[in-house]
């Protein structure tokens, strides 16, 4: 099957020419253009109608819907979320409505309310089999562009497998491949010794772009109780903790390969999402920091638009992957201590 | 949508004082907000974007009274570091506003209102007290605190409320000794109400189940967003599965929930 993102070269399209009056942080991507490269990530805006009226969706780039999976899944018992130093850690389950409901109840709002922001869905499922039941069943569906493989959910048993386990992940996203010519977008996981080991294989495979990063395993005790204050007792951390991190494993994936990333992980302004840019994402995600402030997402695509006008910058695309390295680079770049 | 979207904005701190132990009176600067709360509602407050520092994630509270002039009283408790770094606020200081948020309580019409209160548990009960005595409902406003350093300055209280509460105290320091729920007349007809601490919220629905009593309560979880997008807040139904405190709540018929440990 050919994947549908002509656009190949992570970047997409080349820059305005001087008189074009596309707007400076437009790109194409995926086949098609989006307006902005700020999105909301899984988890964080529900089904988007849940922050209808106060996200103006259709002025941002677009969102990633909560995990689906073939089944409804009731999730974990509280506390699901609790706060971190600088961020939460969360273990909600995947918690959703599955699949009929999504198509008979979440989907006609995304698709009769939505004109330019771009919706991708996030799969989530137990088997390649879920997985492609998923994809297949939603594929004759309208009301999003394409999915966002959630490979990397470290809440429910199991569910690190195929992030973390380079043959089961080539099988997965070989096999959702012959499934659709929509954009497959896998998420990876940070919880991998080399994240671009995993993003070269998803290439291979044919994927059409990455997501980094999901949460990290994290957990949080109460010491007056000795007990873990999650009702999983581990959960994902997120929210600015996370963004040295997020942004280094971008860094890694896209020196690794040459899909579109979208990069996420504690991003709550501009600068936080130039960074990514500037690693390598030509996208990025607001997860967290909506919790905190509903506008942020809007603010962040606010930000990058000032940033690029006082710069004289024509197009966002000149920035991404634009991370100038002193020379000589590190001898391994890639390692600590 | 159907319910009116929140407001998300920023909102002075107009004053903020002691009314107890660990305990202050908040009063923030919201027109719209307190225009458009109804008794159960509750606001995020949080301090905005630029912070990480606890508390990082805004935190739901009771809209605790309203005025005409715009002013939203928030009831505060002092726990962990997040709430008491709030509990420092000072006048002309700002926060994050997000709401009013979640279902209100169901007041029917004419009969007499019994609100039982356990610790802050006061706050949503202060409001509405209020408004139901200036529409001209009958209101038994039942206040219980653990020890009597922790009760609500009274004089406060009953401006408030448009009248005073009856306090229980576990200590016998200030009211009555005992648990709150034996100021309960359960022979009374009337439109009975619960807020407070889980344990005593259980005691109550039990009670209530035991006599075929309707009783509405308002529940607390930890929230991340506050408008139904995270499940992060969800406590049991009495069916199976979950129910979203943000949304569905945080005011419930206490026979949607299960109670048992
Ligand atoms: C409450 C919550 C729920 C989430 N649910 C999902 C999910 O269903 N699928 C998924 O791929 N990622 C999920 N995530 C991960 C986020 O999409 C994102 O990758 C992560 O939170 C890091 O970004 P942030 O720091 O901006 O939040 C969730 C995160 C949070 C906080
Ligand atoms: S706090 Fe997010 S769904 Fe209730």
């Amino acid at each position: 099957m050919v994947p549908v993102s002509a656009v190949g070269a992570r970047g997409g399209s080349a820059p305005p020419r001087s008189n074009d009056p596309r707007p400076r942080l437009a790109q194409t991507l995926f086949g098609v253009e989006f307006q902005s490269p700020v999105l909301l990530a899984s988890g964080t805006c529900g089904y988007g109608r849940e922050y209808d009226g106060l996200i103006p969706l259709d002025r941002i780039g677009g969102l990633v819907t909560k995990a689906v999976s073939v089944e409804p899944r009731t999730g974990n018992p509280p506390h699901r979320i609790a706060e971190t130093p600088a961020g939460m850690i969360n273990a909600i389950g995947l918690h959703n409505v599955g699949l009929d409901r999504f198509i008979s109840e979440k989907l006609p709002w995304l698709r009769d309310n939505l004109e330019r922001a771009r919706v991708f869905v996030n799969v989530v499922g137990r088997t390649v089999e879920d997985y492609a039941e998923v994809v297949s069943r939603l594929d004759v569906e309208e009301g999003f562009l394409g999915y966002e493989i959630n490979v990397s959910c470290p809440n429910v048993k199991g569910g690190t497998m195929f992030g973390t386990d380079e043959a089961a992940l080539a099988e997965l996203v070989g096999r959702l491949r012959t499934c659709t010519e929509r954009p497959i977008v896998v998420k990876l996981t940070p919880n991998v010794p080399d994240i671009g080991v995993f993003a070269r294989l998803c290439e291979e495979e044919g994927a059409d772009g990455l997501s980094a990063i999901n949460t990290f395993p994290g957990m949080l005790i109460d010491v007056d109780r000795r007990r873990p204050v999650i009702g999983n007792v581990s959960g994902g951390v997120s929210g600015p903790a996370i963004l040295p991190m997020g942004v280094y494993l971008t860094w890694r994936a896209s020196r690794a390969s040459s899909l579109p990333i979208m990069g996420i992980g504690g991003i709550r302004s501009a600068r936080d999402a130039l960074q990514y840019i500037l690693a390598g994402a030509s996208l990025v995600q607001v997860g967290t920091a909506l919790f905190v402030d509903p506008s942020s997402a809007e603010a962040v695509h606010e930000g990058l638009e000032a940033h690029l006008e006082r710069h004289a910058i024509s197009s966002l695309t000149e920035m991404v992957g634009a991370l100038e390295l002193p020379a000589p680079p590190p001898p391994d770049a890639g390692t600590s201590g | 949508m159907t319910a009116a979207s929140p407001l998300r904005h920023r909102a002075s701190v107009l004053s903020n004082r002691r009314v107890a132990q660990d305990t202050w009176w908040l009063e923030l600067d919201s027109p719209g907000i307190a225009a458009a709360s109804r008794p159960g509602q509750f606001v995020m407050i949080g301090y905005g974007i630029e912070n990480t520092a606890a508390p990082f994630l805004p935190r739901p509270f009771s809209v605790g009274w309203r005025a005409a002039d715009g002013r939203v009283g928030i009831l505060l408790r002092a726990f962990g570091p997040g709430t008491t770094r709030m509990a420092r606020l000072r006048p002309g200081e700002d926060v994050l506003l997000l709401g009013p948020l979640g279902r209100p309580f169901e007041l029917g019409r004419d009969r007499p209102i019994v609100c039982v209160a356990g610790g802050v548990g006061l706050a949503p009960f202060l409001f509405l007290a209020d408004e139901a005595r200036t529409a001209g409902r009958d209101v038994r406003l039942l206040y219980g605190e653990r020890t009597g350093g922790r009760v609500f300055d009274p004089e406060l209280l009953a401006s408030l409320a448009g009248g005073p509460a009856e306090v229980w105290t576990e200590d016998g320091a200030v009211g009555q000794r005992g648990l709150v729920l034996e100021g309960i007349d359960w022979s009374a007809d009337r439109v009975l109400l619960g807020c407070g601490p889980s344990l005593m919220l259980r005691a109550l629905a039990e009670s209530a189940a035991e006599r075929g009593v309707a009783l509405q309560v308002s529940v607390e979880e930890h929230m991340g967003c506050g408008v139904g997008t995270c499940q992060g807040c969800v406590v049991p139904r009495a069916d199976g599965g979950w129910a979203k405190a943000c949304t569905d709540g945080p005011v419930f018929e206490a026979s949607e929930l299960a109670w048992s440990p």
